[in-house]
């Protein structure tokens, strides 16, 4: 959970985000910034989401949850 | 399914780019968005320069006039092939084919078979199948292959998701029996149920082009485009490549028996430099093997970009060597194709501007 909040600091262009950030509440939150998650979880964690799965994700905490998941099944 | 194809080769490959140049940031202007996320955009995707036709400029064209430069430069008798093959999703109109159209202004002989195929971004490999096939006739000696798209001409400015990748181009690839016992693996998967990703609405009979289908509509994010306009579902697509596509060359590869370290070049089609660099690192490519600057100099110019990545970066290497190389192109169908061949000792490989 910590190295997956550092790589979507990066994706979101800020210093630091916490788990119950909300992903909209963030300026970068745009189209290109969910494909560059996508790509970050792709290559990171081996689980490809669509970009449905990401735009469901409220906060960024929602978001780990759906990759954990994923990665299970 | 597999495909293999024996004393066969790609003889020579001519680019035609318009000399019309659009700057991304010019293009920026035409966005409801932010400067600095427009910026963000040119950086990732690698979005700098493209290439678009000028109002009218047709396939035919960019055809005619790489044709002619052949034909004036003894790289090509225009008596010397026997079928002409254009991949176009962009005709000069929906009926007669626009091959017939450029037999028809060069005046070439009637021994010949004209034949259109509408495919887009897969659309190099797709003429390569054909152009293999139709050689197992005596009657063919030769077949030229072009592939062209004027795409720009169905992008709306308004619509970040499509117009600042999109270039227009064309290129002319002579194929014909290798002398040599050679053989060409390919693969290709084909799913209609995701034809959706990537789609003109309008402008055939199921939505005829009308008034009402020219209108722009807010299509969210601050994006507007008509029904007559290029519709691209930029992510979907995106998972697509990086779901199917490297585990398609990573089959053809294992099949055929050759490890990826003895793969010299995988010659992608030019999607965007973000998707490129993301399929060469699940590939587990060095990035220099996966070429990826043509998006940044000419725009996604449709089933051209394969050649053009040849073209402009490698046009000497294959003039004068040969290498073990795969063609990957992917898209618009939706289409995913990869092929392992033996490419070089071209008779020609180079690359001229329209006008």
């Amino acid at each position: 959970m910590e190295e997956f909040l550092k790589k979507m600091a990066a994706v979101l262009e800020v210093e630091a985000v916490q788990e119950t950030d909300v992903l909209k509440s963030f300026a970068a939150w745009d189209s290109l910034s969910v494909l560059s998650t996508i790509a970050m979880i792709d290559v990171s964690y081996g689980v490809n989401l669509h970009a449905s799965e990401v735009q469901a994700a409220t906060t960024i905490g929602c978001l780990w949850r759906t990759v954990e998941a994923k990665k299970r099944m | 399914m597999k495909f293999t194809f024996r004393r066969k080769r790609i003889a020579g490959i001519l680019t035609v780019v318009p000399a019309n140049e659009r700057l991304f940031v010019d293009d920026m202007k035409n966005f409801n968005f932010p400067e600095a996320r427009s910026l963000k955009l040119k950086q990732v995707m690698g979005f700098d320069k493209h290439r678009v036709v000028t109002p009218g400029v047709c396939v035919s064209d960019l055809a005619v006039a790489g044709l002619e430069h052949l034909f004036k430069n003894g790289l090509l008798d225009r008596d010397g092939f026997d079928a002409l093959i254009l991949v176009t999703q962009t005709p000069d109109h929906i009926m007669p084919p626009t091959s017939n159209i450029i037999q028809g202004r060069l005046n070439l002989k009637h021994d010949m078979l004209c034949l259109d195929i509408n495919q887009g971004c897969a659309g190099f490999l797709i003429g390569l199948f054909e152009a293999f096939m139709l050689l197992k006739q005596e009657s063919i000696r030769r077949v030229v292959l072009i592939n062209a798209d004027v795409l720009s001409r169905k992008t709306s400015p308004q619509d970040r998701n499509s117009f600042p990748l999109v270039g227009d181009a064309a290129s002319i690839t002579v194929v014909e029996r290798d002398p040599e016992d050679s053989v060409i693996h390919a693969s290709l998967k084909m799913d209609g149920t995701r034809n959706e990703a990537l789609m003109i609405p309008a402008g055939g009979m199921r939505l005829p082009s009308s008034p009402e289908t020219a209108v722009l509509e807010d299509v969210g994010d601050g994006n507007r485009r008509a029904k007559d306009h290029l519709r691209m579902d930029g992510s979907a697509v995106f998972n697509f490549v990086q779901m199917e596509v490297p585990e398609l060359i990573q089959d053809l590869l294992a099949t055929v028996g050759v490890p990826l370290e003895k793969v010299d070049y995988i010659l992608s089609h030019q999607a965007n430099r973000f998707m490129l660099e993301k399929l060469a690192d699940k590939l587990k490519l060095p990035r220099e093997k996966m070429p990826n600057n043509i998006v940044e100099h000419f725009g996604n110019s449709s089933g051209v970009t394969v050649p053009l990545v040849i073209a402009f970066n490698l046009a000497e290497h294959f003039r004068k060597n040969r290498s073990q190389v795969v063609l990957a192109n992917y898209g618009v169908g939706l289409t995913w194709s990869a092929m392992l061949l033996q490419l070089g000792g071209l008779k020609f490989c180079e690359m001229i501007e329209y006008p």
